[in-house]
């Protein structure tokens, strides 16, 4: 691949699983470039990235999910970047399926290519009750926009050099990946989804925990509805 | 009302002038926040000096006691103030997120540009 692939590895607090995970993409991927965003870790992730000297953001007030990875979209504009894709760092998102989430970018089939592991129902499905939100979730940006969106929550997406730069201005704080499914399709831009395998997570604390899940459910519905009357659509999405 | 209560009343009123105004002094306050604060505290002292305005407005919206005019305008006066601090608060928070980007790109720039040295 000749293009410029840029990995975001948000990290917050994953210092069991971000050597792993990058080690894992540097042996599968060794052409595409990696940048892990610490967004202010508590454990030792800072000083490990350092020893270990890998690139990464560190960021010096915690952001939350949103503003971290928006950081990485304003680095992969700055530096010029064809397709930059986000990965979650405690070891859910295989580097094997890279691939498969960035083709349809790369082939200009969509703008962002979201990794769905709902379109095959294999590997790890999450729980009933995620899958009954997520289902929710689904249904409700089918509704605000008219896209089919299967895995609305998946952290493990790729965006051409426009979506990024489109993402970089405007982006959700907390919670943003289906805030952002629904953003680009209100902004114009073709949103689709390639299937992969996930991964149990390794270790470490999901950013959900269980007892957040009704807080997480009634702000992204009301996001989304907002959303639905503030972004405009432009033609071909030059927002 | 009584001349009690109005002298009180004008006291309280001229005092919550008086400490805008020191905070403006010092710079505590800026003077953009401190606008409707001033309103209010300019409003309270005409319904202390001329309590025949708020007689007038409790003809006007048919209450029973003026004293609640006075307690519904003050309480609608809180709300306005607390939905312009949240305006002011999400505006700050995204200032804040696009500083933190801002910085944290520099410093991963600086610390490659140390590290090629």
């Amino acid at each position: 691949m000749d293009e410029k692939i840029l990995v975001l590895i948000p990290c917050y607090n994953e210092e069991e699983n971000i050597v792993n995970t990058v080690e894992r993409l540097r042996s599968t991927c060794p052409e595409v470039d990696f940048l892990v965003i610490n967004d202010c870790s508590t454990d030792g992730s800072a000083a490990l990235l350092q020893s270990r000297g890998y690139p990464f953001l560190d960021l010096p007030v915690n952001l939350g999910i949103g503003g971290g990875v928006q950081c990485g979209y304003l680095y992969a504009t700055r530096y010029g970047y064809d397709v930059t894709v986000q990965m979650d760092g405690d070891g859910q998102h295989d580097p094997a399926y890279l691939r498969e989430v960035v083709q349809p970018v790369l082939n200009g089939e969509c703008d962002m290519c979201i990794g769905s592991r709902f379109i095959k129902k294999e590997g790890f499905q999450t729980s009933f009750m995620r899958r009954v939100g997520i289902r929710f979730l689904s249904g409700l940006i089918h509704l605000l926009c008219g896209k089919r969106v299967l895995d609305v929550t998946s952290g493990f997406r790729a965006t051409n050099a426009r979506m990024t730069a489109y993402f970089a201005k405007h982006y959700a704080t907390d919670y943003p990946e289906p805030e952002a499914i629904l953003a680009a399709c209100l902004a114009g831009y073709t949103v689709g989804e390639a299937p992969v395998i996930m991964q149990e997570r390794q270790g470490g604390v999901s950013s959900i925990s269980s007892f957040k899940s009704v807080y997480y459910m009634v702000k992204v519905s009301l996001a989304l509805i907002i959303d639905r009357f503030s972004i405009h659509k432009t033609r071909g999405g030059k927002a | 009302m009584t001349p009690q209560l109005q002298f009180f009343m004008i006291l309280g009123a001229v005092a919550l002038l008086l400490i805008i105004f020191i905070f403006l002094k010092r710079g505590l306050m800026s003077v953009k926040y401190s606008l409707l604060w001033l309103g209010l505290a300019v409003g309270l002292v005409i319904f202390a000096m001329f309590p025949y305005v708020v007689y007038v407005l409790r003809d006007l919206l048919d209450m029973e006691m003026p004293v609640n005019l006075v307690f519904l305008l003050m309480f609608c006066f809180v709300l306005i103030v607390l939905l312009s601090l949240s305006i002011a608060i999400s505006q700050l928070a995204d200032k804040c997120k696009r500083l933190t980007q801002a910085n944290a790109i520099l410093e991963k720039r600086l610390r490659d540009l140390e590290e090629k040295q």
